[in-house]
């Protein structure tokens, strides 16, 4: 009896004290990268060495100043821009006809779009490089271009878009698709002025997604592109073999700010939107 | 061709599966007709809107509205405008938007279409509201807004699916007369689908009854409450008692055999017959004497409805309940004489 | 003549959804499908010296494979890293998503915030952190001596203990997110009702949370196990040189050694594991399934 009620009383309490440890714990752990990452690309020294005991933008000055570094940069943003337009555009379509329409052999298909999302880049890097290596299209060679990589990082990104989207497109009531066509719009001007306002949501996260996805990822790159079209995460894996340097705290550091600016430039549109519609 | 009709349904057909939803259903609407589809859930009545909306597509049979096919087009060329239950305002667009919406579909250039815009929402006396979001609006605002936008376009037909289903009672009375007197006002022809018979009753020029795909009646409102076609229509519109007797010879018992007090003017025919007389035709006690037609019945218990008094009866194994307005001064238990005139029995065998 | 144009009707909403499809099925069938075939071939074809490849058929490769110790060595590698660090990883994420489950929402905002981060960043940027903290000059090090707990500085770096913080943490944030949307779907009254009836906390988490979490913990699994079985930037840039997994293989074949054949067969046993995870995931999955939803 006082064995059960001691039982029950303690493991409360021991339990409420491990998952304090524990959030602490986890919380530094995620932390820990992003913060030395942070604080190393403000050190003056050239060496990747604790303790830092002069603090400069040097590095940041260094990094605009290359235009090895500026040009990667640059080629990252094309090809991310380009993946997110490429993967929004045929994710949404494909998630649209899979919703609203009749299609034959459905769950084949479904299968063929999601499934090279679980291929490993380094497998879809592989097989792209390899049939495409020699392939020209009007005399310029395709391997290398940007076209390439954003088509080959598209594989990721559409299918997450088109798994996104059919989840989005069901929460539509469908009695506001048909009050349009009732009303006199076509299927195209129904798709375009009012499906597609109607998810604006959903699809400014996907399109976020895939730039993301696009940016940070580097193993398909690799095996795509060449010195000119080099993107910055490629550029970043490729010296850090060779060594390291604040530098490349500095990349990473740009690297993530484009990604937040980005979610941030959303978070306003987003909150614009809500204001717009609660207004009054 | 002159227009005798708006709408016209011959014959139609619609199936889900081995399921017949709408099984050969014909009816005409004439120009400024207020025609009521009325039914249970699972009636076809919705079903038969959505084939005129173009929302669903024919097994079989025609539509035409003013005399022309039109069940082959999508629903973007039929001049046919929906209410929704839910309204189905468009949430990113604002209420003069919404309203607009169908009028730039059929390319109603800028003076004419504010205009037109401005008009519907007088009608719907929703001026000032041009700028509102729906979120912004309540349920009874927003079917309004939807009316609105489905009169804009001036239709050839409208076609309500139950707009006021989803709104409580008082609201729903509210509307029930607006829309009401908009018809009296302008004069449209409408197709309205609802499962309440009030509704239905108050609104409409004609009702068609609809069972398990098919048209029961189709008539004035009083004809289909007084001189309903069938067993189904009686029992469904309003509310009725069911008698279930046996006769043979002269001699008429409850289902089980056992001898009832049952005396009626015109005899029964040999067998089984289901009775029906509605409970606020019967009379009790006193008022029952000279009545053609009687029975006479234990009180089972009362039920206290506001107006009226509801007795529930027994006799043998029948069950009735009849409607009076105040207490008669018996008790549970006691005997009582109820009467009722011939023409408010109905006999079903 | 009305069958004809019900079935015009039908036909033309078909001709449409393909015509919606199209861009998607453009990009899965040439760039995903007429690639794997392309290896799948390619996996057969000959390789002499100096050449990138010859038109041939040959299993030499699926054989060496199976018996030269670099290549069994590296699959072994693979199964047993993507295992235990998916097991870490599941556990981590469930204690993590758990804890969020259960905290008020003003916490959760934050949590989810911080979840975001690893996914967010770029998983070189992750690595490069990582670089930085472990070796002898790292703030690992660094913080340990200015703390008195080590006399002498130390180094982390190139352990597979260093693989294993790069890759969970490369693979957190997908479990996390995967389990506390399971989590969401869960009343949470039922704790309640559970220590009601008399369960204390621990055993209230394995016969009521675990059993209604189960798909949402396959699924973390093989959704990490797959993530990691196909990796090869953190094992090779934190782990042992030793450590060589079949991803690093085929990076290797076909940057280094110009050895196409090998680097598609390779390639393709990835591909089958990838999919025999999959099949298994989902032959595992309750069949009358789901509670969540």
């Amino acid at each position: 009896m006082s064995d059960a009620l001691a039982r029950r009383g303690f493991e409360p309490v021991m339990l409420k004290a491990l998952g304090a440890a524990f959030m602490v714990f986890i919380i530094a752990y995620i932390l820990i990268p992003v913060l030395v990452t942070l604080v190393m690309s403000f050190n003056d020294a050239s060496m990747i060495r604790f303790p830092i005991n002069a603090w400069s933008l040097k590095w940041y000055q260094d990094f605009f100043a290359s235009p090895q570094w500026t040009d990667a940069l640059k080629s990252s943003v094309i090809i991310a821009t380009g993946t997110a337009i490429l993967s929004t555009v045929s994710g949404i379509l494909a998630a649209w006809a899979f919703e609203r329409f009749p299609i034959p052999f459905k769950n084949v298909l479904y299968l063929l779009i999601m499934l090279p999302l679980f291929m490993p880049g380094v497998v879809l890097g592989l097989g792209i490089a390899m049939t495409f290596g020699g392939v020209q299209i009007a005399g310029v060679s395709i391997y290398g271009s940007r076209a390439l990589v954003m088509i080959a990082h598209s594989l990721w990104a559409m299918p997450l878009v088109f798994m996104l989207m059919e989840a989005t497109f069901r929460t539509v009531d469908y009695r506001v698709v048909e009050a349009s066509y009732d009303l006199g719009a076509n299927p195209l001007r129904t798709f375009i002025e009012i499906v597609v306002p109607m998810v604006s949501t959903g699809v400014i996260s996907s399109a976020l997604f895939a730039f993301v996805i696009s940016l940070n990822e580097f193993v398909m790159a690799l095996f795509l592109t060449d010195r000119d079209t080099q993107t910055l995460p490629v550029l970043m894996w490729l010296s850090l073999r060779s060594a390291g340097t604040p530098r490349l705290a500095v990349a990473s550091v740009i690297l993530a700010l484009t990604v937040f600016a980005c979610l941030a430039l959303i978070l306003v549109w987003y909150v614009r939107q809500l204001r717009k519609v609660s207004r009054n | 061709m002159t227009e005798r009709t708006a709408l016209e349904l011959e014959n139609v057909r619609r199936c889900f599966g081995s399921v017949v939803a709408v099984d050969d259903v014909s009816l005409a609407v004439a120009p400024g007709e207020f025609v009521t589809l009325l039914g249970p859930s699972g009636s076809g009545k919705t079903s038969t809107l959505r084939l005129i909306g173009g929302f669903e597509e024919l097994d079989a049979g025609a539509i035409r509205i003013k005399g022309e096919r039109i069940d082959h087009l999508p629903p973007y060329r039929r001049d046919t405008a929906t209410i929704f239950q839910s309204g189905a305002l468009f949430p990113h667009k604002t209420v003069a938007e919404n309203v607009a919406y169908g009028l730039r579909m059929r390319k109603v250039e800028r003076p004419e279409r504010d205009e037109r815009i401005r008009q519907a929402l007088d009608i719907v006396r929703l001026q000032g509201y041009e700028d509102r979001y729906p979120s912004q609006l309540s349920g009874g605002q927003k079917q309004r807004v939807a009316l609105a936008r489905s009169l804009a376009v001036r239709p050839a037909i409208l076609l309500f699916d139950e707009p006021l289903s989803a709104l409580d009672l008082s609201l729903r009375l509210q509307l029930r007369g607006e829309i009401k007197r908009l018809h009296d006002e302008l004069k449209f022809s409408a197709i309205y689908v609802t499962h309440d018979q009030s509704e239905a009753m108050a609104m409409s020029s004609r009702v068609a009854v609809m069972n398990k795909g098919r048209i029961e009646q189709v008539d004035r409102p009083e004809k289909i409450f007084h001189d309903p076609a069938n067993e189904f229509v009686f029992t469904f519109i309003g509310e009725s008692c069911c008698l279930l007797v046996r006769c043979s010879g002269t001699d008429v018992t409850d289902r089980n055999g056992q001898a009832i007090a049952l005396s009626l003017r015109d005899s029964l025919p040999e067998g089984d017959s289901r009775l029906y007389i509605r409970p606020s035709r019967l009379k009790l006690a006193a008022e029952a004497q000279g009545l053609p037609n009687g029975l006479t019945a234990t009180i089972h218990f009362i039920e206290f409805l506001g107006d009226v008094h509801r007795y529930h009866l027994k006799a043998g194994a029948l069950e009735v309940f009849a409607d009076h307005a105040g207490a008669i001064g018996h008790d549970v238990g006691a005997l009582i004489d109820v009467g009722w005139r011939s023409e408010d029995m109905r006999v079903f065998r | 003549m009305g069958g004809n144009l019900l079935m015009t009707a039908q036909r033309r909403k078909q001709r449409t959804a393909l015509l919606l499809l199209l861009p998607a099925l453009v990009i899965v069938l040439i760039f995903f499908g007429l690639p794997t075939i392309f290896m799948a071939r390619m996996s057969f074809n000959l390789h002499p010296d100096q050449r990138l490849f010859v038109p041939g058929f040959t299993f030499e490769h699926y054989a060496a494979l199976l018996s030269n110790p670099v290549f069994t060595g590296a699959i072994w590698t693979t199964v047993k890293l993507a295992v235990m660090a998916s097991f870490a990883t599941v556990v981590i994420g469930y204690a993590f998503a758990l804890i969020v489950w259960l905290k008020p929402p003003r916490w959760r905002l934050l949590l989810i915030g911080v979840a975001l981060c690893p996914l967010l960043i770029s998983e070189i940027a992750i690595i490069f952190g990582w670089w930085m903290f472990f070796p002898k000059n790292g703030l690992l090090s660094y913080a340990l001596h200015s703390l008195g707990l080590v006399n002498d500085k130390i180094s982390l770096m190139y352990t597979e203990f260093a693989a294993f913080v790069g890759l969970i943490y490369v693979t957190l944030p997908y479990c996390f997110f995967i389990l506390l949307s399971i989590f969401d779907g869960i009343d949470r009254r039922m704790i309640e009702a559970s220590a009601d009836l008399g369960a204390p906390p621990l055993t209230t988490l394995r016969e009521v949370l675990l059993p209604l979490t189960w798909t949402g913990l396959l699924v973390a699994f093989s959704q990490s196990f797959i993530w990691t079985m196909g990796t090869y930037a953190t094992p090779s840039a934190l782990g042992p040189d030793t450590l060589w997994t079949v991803g690093y293989l085929i990076q290797e074949q076909m940057l280094g050694k110009h050895n196409w054949p090998l680097a598609a067969a390779l390639s393709m046993v990835l591909v089958l594991g990838v999919a025999a995870v999959m099949v298994l995931t989902r032959s595992l999955m309750p069949k009358r399934a789901s509670y969540h939803v």
